[in-house]
Parts: C-alpha cells; sequence; structure tokens
C-alpha cells in the first residue's frame, strides 16, 4: 500500500467515529489487563476466597428477610463454636465472617453480646415466613424489618476489617456483590479482563503471525513448499475447531504435558512459571494458536499468490532483489490489512471459545473467568440473583461488541471488496 | 466433473492420514490408560489394559498390522468400529455412535432450516430498506446479538421456557433433561409431544443466536448483489421493485446462500456442543464431551476420526453442489 492510500485509509478511520470509541472502549481494557499483569492490585488469590455472605446483591442491596436472617445466624453460630472450644482465643482469632475478623475478642463481652442478638433474633422466629410478610407488606412488617436491622448491624458490629485492608476496598469488593461461596464478583470480573485479553492477544499475535509467515511462504515459493505447507493447514482445517480445540486442551490437561515440557527443559519452564504449567493458560494458548492459525494463513496465501503476479513484484525480481527481501519489503506491507483484519476476527473467536472451553472444565484451570462465571451463575438465575451473569456478560459484551465494531470498520476500509 | 471428484477424493487421502495421526498423537500426550483408570491402580492392571489395547506397540514405525497407527487408519479405512468403549463395556464405539446421531440430528436439522429461512427473509427485509432506519437498526441489533456469550443464552433461554413459564402457565411446557428416543414412543406421539417438548427450547435458542451471524452475512450478500448491472438493466426495462428483489436478486443471491448452508452441513452430525449439554441430549457433541471427561479414549479417537471424514467429504460434495448451482463454476 502507498504511504497516499495509508494516510486516506487512516483518514477515513479517524472520521469512523463508531471505530474509534470502540477502538477507545478496547484501550480501557487493555490497560485493566496491562495493570493486573504488572502489578498486583488485584491477585488471583483475592478472587478466590470469600469477602462476605454468598450471593450479596450488588450496591449495596439486600437480601431477603429469610437469607439476611440466615446470615445473622451463621455468623453467631461461628462465634459460639469457638466460644465453645477449650483453646477459645485461638479459636477466635480464626472466626471469619466472609474476609472480615472479629473485632471483639473478650469472650465474657462477646457472650452478653450473642446473647441480646439471639433473643431478637427468638422474637424474628415468631414469625411463620418473613418473605412473605414483607410481600404481602402485613402490618407489622416494618417493625420486623427494623429488628432483623438492629440484629444484623449488631453482629456487624462484632467484626471489624482485617489488617492491610480500608474501608474503600471492601466496599469496592461488595459492589457488585458476591457469588454462591461469598467471592467478589467485581474482582472475579476484573480478573477475567485480564484472562481475556491475554488469550485474545496471545492467539491474535501468535496465530497472525504464523499463518502470514506460511501463507507468505507458500503463496510466494509455490511447488513443494506450497504442497507441504497446504497439506498441514488442509489437515488442521478439516477437523472442526471446537472439536480440535476440545481433542487439544484435553491432551494438555492432567499434568502428563508438564512432565514432558519440564522433561525436555530440565524442569525449566516450570521453574519460569512458577508452578504446573496446567494450572496457567500455556495450555489453552497452544490448543487455540493451533487451531486458529488457519484462517490468516488461507487468506494471505491468496493475497501472496495474486501479489506474486503483479507487476512490481515481478520488477523487484528482474532487479535482482533476494527473495527474503521480496517478501518482507514488498510482499508483506502488502498484506498488512489483511493481518490487522484477522488479528480482529480472530481476538474476537478467541474470547468467546475460552468461554465455551471454561464451561466444559478444559479453559483456564486456576482462578475465573467470564465462561466460570457464566457458567455458575445458572442456579443463581433460577434463585433469582443475576448479578454474577450480569457483571461476565457486561464485561465480555463491551469488549466483543467493540472489537466487533473495529472489524467491520477495518474490513469496510482497508478491504472494501470483501463480502460478509 | 468425475475427474475432478477423483483427483479431489485422491488429494484428501494425505491430509486424512495427517488428521489420524494428528489426533492419535493428541490424544497420547496423555497416557490414555492412566488418565482413564486413575493414579490408584496397580501397575498390573494397567499393563493388562495396554496390552489389551495395543496401547504398549510401537507408535509408528513398524509394520502396518503391527504399529498402533497402523491398526487406527486400517480400523477407519475399512469403517471398522467394533473397538469397545470404556466407559460402557460391552458396547462398540459404532453402536454409540449409531445410538448419538438420531438426537444431534433431531435438534441441528430444524435449527439449520429455521435459522437459515428466518435469516434470508430478515437479510431481503433489510435489504428491502437499506439505508432507512429499520435496515441500520436489524445491522446494529445483529451485532449486539452477536456480542453476547452463548451461553447467557442458553441460561436466560432456560429460565424463561423452562422455569418461569410452566410457572406462569401452569402448563408443562419445556424440559432441560430427560431426552426421549423415538424408539421408546411412537412417531406421533414423538413429534407432537416429545419433540417440542425436549428439543424446540434449545432449537429455538439455536436459531436466535444464530440470526446475528447469518443475518449479517445475508444482508452483505444482498446489498452487494443490489450494486450489479443486472439489477440496474431490470429496473430500467421496467420491472417492480418486488419482481427486482424476489426474481433477480434472490436467484443470483441462492449461491452465497447455499454455500453457507452446505458448510454447516458437517456440523449438523457434530451437533451443538454447548445445547446438547446443558439439555442433556444424548447426541454426538455431548458424548465427546462425556468422553473427554471420562478419558474415554476410543470413543474420542473415533469420533473426531468420523467428524473430520465428513467434514471432507461435505466439502467435496459443496464444491460439485456450487458448480451444479453457477453455471459459471467450473470444476477443474
Amino acid at each position: 500500500m502507498s504511504d497516499d492510500t495509508q494516510s486516506r485509509s487512516m483518514q477515513k478511520f479517524l472520521r469512523h467515529r463508531p471505530a474509534i470509541v470502540s477502538l477507545a472502549i478496547i484501550v480501557i481494557y487493555v490497560m485493566i489487563a496491562a495493570t493486573l499483569l504488572l502489578s498486583s492490585v488485584v491477585t488471583i488469590e483475592q478472587t478466590l476466597r470469600p469477602v462476605g455472605p454468598f450471593n450479596l446483591p450488588g450496591f449495596g442491596g439486600q437480601k431477603l428477610p429469610e437469607k439476611r436472617l440466615s446470615d445473622i445466624e451463621r455468623d453467631l453460630n461461628a462465634i459460639n463454636t469457638a466460644l465453645r472450644r477449650s483453646d477459645t482465643q485461638e479459636q477466635l482469632r480464626g472466626v471469619r465472617s466472609g474476609s472480615l475478623v472479629l473485632g471483639v475478642t473478650d469472650p465474657q463481652q462477646l457472650r452478653t453480646e450473642l446473647d441480646d442478638i439471639q433473643s431478637t433474633i427468638d422474637r424474628l422466629y415468631q414469625y411463620e415466613d418473613l418473605d412473605l410478610m414483607v410481600e404481602d407488606g402485613t402490618d407489622n412488617a416494618p417493625e420486623m424489618l427494623e429488628q432483623l436491622g438492629v440484629a444484623e448491624s449488631r453482629t456487624h458490629a462484632l467484626f471489624q476489617l482485617p489488617p492491610g485492608q480500608t474501608g474503600l476496598g471492601r466496599q469496592l469488593e461488595l459492589l457488585l456483590g458476591t457469588d454462591q461461596q461469598g467471592r467478589s464478583i467485581l474482582l472475579r470480573g476484573i480478573w477475567s479482563v485480564r484472562v481475556a485479553i491475554l488469550v485474545g492477544f496471545v492467539t491474535g499475535i501468535v496465530s497472525v503471525i504464523l499463518g502470514t509467515t506460511l501463507g507468505l511462504l507458500s503463496g510466494y515459493f509455490g511447488g513443494w513448499v506450497d504442497n507441504v505447507i497446504t497439506w498441514i493447514y488442509s489437515t488442521f482445517a478439516s477437523i472442526p475447531n471446537i472439536v480440535l480445540l476440545i481433542v487439544l486442551s484435553f491432551a494438555f490437561s492432567g499434568g502428563e504435558f508438564d512432565d514432558i515440557v519440564n522433561g525436555w527443559t530440565g524442569g525449566l519452564v516450570g521453574r519460569l512459571v512458577g508452578g504446573p504449567l496446567e494450572e496457567t493458560l500455556v495450555p489453552v494458548f497452544i490448543a487455540f494458536c493451533a487451531t486458529y492459525w488457519i484462517g490468516p494463513c488461507r487468506v494471505i496465501r491468496g493475497e501472496a499468490l495474486k501479489l506474486r503476479e503483479l507487476e512490481y513484484v515481478q520488477a523487484a525480481q528482474v532487479l535482482g532483489y533476494g527473495r527474503i527481501r521480496i517478501l518482507l519489503r514488498h510482499m508483506l506491507p502488502n498484506v498488512a490489512h489483511l493481518m490487522l483484519i484477522n488479528f480482529s476476527l480472530l481476538f474476537i473467536g478467541a474470547i468467546k471459545s475460552e468461554v465455551i472451553l471454561s464451561f466444559l472444565g478444559l479453559g483456564v484451570k486456576k482462578g475465573p473467568s467470564w465462561g466460570i462465571m457464566i457458567n455458575q451463575s445458572g442456579q443463581e438465575v433460577i434463585n433469582g440473583f443475576y448479578w454474577q451473569i450480569g457483571t461476565a456478560t457486561v464485561f465480555m459484551f463491551g469488549l466483543v461488541l467493540a472489537f466487533n465494531i473495529l472489524s467491520d470498520a477495518l474490513q469496510d476500509i482497508l478491504d472494501p471488496r470483501h463480502v460478509g | 466433473m468425475w475427474a475432478y471428484l477423483i483427483r479431489r477424493l485422491v488429494y484428501n487421502i494425505p491430509v486424512f492420514i495427517g488428521i489420524l495421526l494428528l489426533v492419535m498423537l493428541a490424544l497420547r500426550v496423555r497416557d490414555p490408560v492412566y488418565a482413564f483408570l486413575g493414579k490408584n491402580v496397580s501397575e498390573e492392571t494397567i499393563e493388562a489394559r495396554r496390552e489389551e489395547f495395543g496401547l504398549n506397540r510401537p507408535l509408528l514405525l513398524a509394520r502396518p498390522s503391527e504399529s498402533q497407527f497402523g491398526r487406527f487408519v486400517t480400523q477407519v479405512f475399512t469403517l471398522d468400529f467394533t473397538e469397545e468403549s470404556w466407559d460402557y463395556p460391552g458396547q462398540t464405539v459404532g453402536e454409540i455412535m449409531g445410538r448419538c446421531v438420531g438426537p444431534s440430528l433431531a435438534l441441528s436439522i430444524p435449527a439449520l432450516v429455521l435459522t437459515t429461512l428466518i435469516s434470508v427473509s430478515i437479510s431481503l427485509f433489510s435489504a428491502w430498506f437499506r439505508g432507512r432506519w429499520i435496515d441500520q437498526a436489524l445491522v446494529i441489533s445483529a451485532v449486539i446479538g452477536m456480542s453476547i456469550s452463548f451461553l447467557v443464552y442458553i441460561i436466560f433461554g432456560q429460565y424463561f421456557g423452562a422455569f418461569l413459564l410452566p410457572e406462569l402457565t401452569g402448563y408443562e411446557t419445556f424440559a432441560i433433561n430427560g431426552y426421549v428416543h423415538p424408539s421408546e414412543t411412537t412417531w406421533s406421539e414423538y413429534f407432537t409431544y416429545y419433540w417440542p417438548h425436549h428439543c424446540l427450547l434449545p432449537v429455538l435458542i439455536s436459531v436466535i443466536v444464530g440470526m446475528g451471524y447469518d443475518t449479517r452475512f445475508y444482508r452483505a450478500v444482498m446489498v452487494e448483489e443490489s450494486g450489479r448491472d443486472y439489477i440496474t438493466t431490470a429496473r430500467a426495462k421496467g420491472a417492480s421493485q418486488l419482481r427486482v428483489m424476489f426474481v433477480h436478486m434472490l436467484k443470483n443471491a441462492m449461491i452465497p446462500i447455499i454455500t453457507r448452508v452446505a458448510i454447516t452441513i458437517p456440523f449438523l452430525i457434530t451437533g451443538s456442543f454447548l445445547l446438547e449439554t446443558y439439555f442433556s441430549i444424548p447426541g454426538m457433541g455431548r458424548q465427546l464431551i462425556l468422553a473427554v471427561e471420562h478419558a474415554d479414549f476410543p470413543i474420542v479417537q473415533a469420533f473426531t476420526a468420523v467428524f473430520a471424514g465428513l467434514y471432507i467429504v461435505v466439502n467435496l460434495l459443496t464444491d460439485v453442489l456450487y458448480a451444479l448451482v453457477d453455471p459459471r463454476v467450473r470444476l477443474s
């Protein structure tokens, strides 16, 4: 592409407002992911430990009265169990409500407090069904709710923030509620951004580079090089994508792959990664790259076949330029637009497949991802809790929509003859 | 054409052998016997099973009848699927495959037909109002629909169809498990009650998910066609807008439509992994996933080989079909 067309494409792109907005959104996601990669604002441990009662709604919402009551009871029970043991002090230090620790550690004081709260709760037990009372708006519903509130706040007052956490941090953790195990939905959603961006970028970049290299070689040299490369990609392309992904992910799970890699490298990889490979994203990367390089390879091979016959390439040949130079200086820039389009298409494909593979238990093994979150929330939806599925969907929707719009715009601008 | 067919077939033999090799190697990264039996079994049991399934033979470098690869290739090419499944003792891989094809097709064929019909209609509609607000709204909703995860559609589909709807109407509308084979009842009952009960909801979900992608593609095709010279000619000769769209344009747009439908035919058999798993429909996709989970190695190996073979054959047929539909295409 000459400088002139390049600047014209650039101008078109700058005038394409949806594309610019999408690019900005993608940059935000990438920045979130980069922050998580480079610092420890959110660690994987934080996404795996409970921070509060389970299925707490977001934005300070409250559960139904019956569930609030059982949350209070759970906290009281934990304290009671600790009080009954002989090593009371030791046990009390281990009592947790989510991530909160006990603030009051004097057993005598605790006992009187617990008795007080218990008596309030006992009064609440006289009612048959608290949820129904609120729903029907019976006369004593406000009074009941007030008592519940008192019991709740008195229970909460027994606990305090663990050392090293600020009140703001806790509010953020609980901003979008908690999942079935009391883990912070916001932190899990954000951690999943890191997973998605990593999977998308690595798959996109590696697959495009691999596909472009092989495609260019195949299209330019022809002959046996072309035959071999076409054979390889026909082989990979003839297995339905999802089947190949499943078989490859299966192959890399289970630890044997770890042993093989570590056997070859003398344990180097294991030490570099700092744990079993299986728990990292490496198996997912390999499965995705092995599957997704085919698309760009086919497209770019076709383009290279066309370019090879163009006058400027032939002129370069006549001038006696080396093959490498022709490939890199003359042909590569002319398939750059296809690389860009393919990258954005693969990015979407990888993110969506990651979600499906994680659901099938073959994707991300340690820590959350959007697929794991959505899959977990199936039961929650039936119970009327939408925070987890909502968070994962919104996070994922933003990124995928932005990439969809961007790749459409790129296609319109860079490859206008393409249909569909 | 026959020469072309044969040439393509011959060309595809090394490809297919490549696939078998790939599948076989991928499935041996993990020790299949270990994965199946777990790590708490004695060495003898493991050795015995290895012996039984020929997994202790050389992989490649031996006479064809001796090596594992040779045996696998022979089995596939002679369509010999009599190997016993590990997870279902006493049942051969072929039997299981035969049992699973039906449910997959019961789901995938209606889904494909409905998706295509609806998408083509919408895309015609969209192309008719091209550039107007209704067209833009359709395009935008297609992109939005494509950006939501399949899982979300399934979860909310199940919630509304199988949980909320029965509660509201008092009828047992849709089920999310307990698929009934037609052989267990009469065909008429199957079609009037069991099929809609178990399969209609997944089919609808699949249609909604597929609509976004298909509508966008078909609309692009229609828009592309509507700019061609023959349309201008037809208009100049005074053909009505309706006639131009349905007689001239749709006829020419049939080529990409048929191609797109043909491409998805292999996936009719593979079925939808997600839908089958979520709705416990005992189809091919779910069976493959189960086999992977339980390390049922003969099934994974055979299913993958069959899927790939099917894929190759159908792609070949697609090219032929393409030539039959479009006289401009020459097979060479």
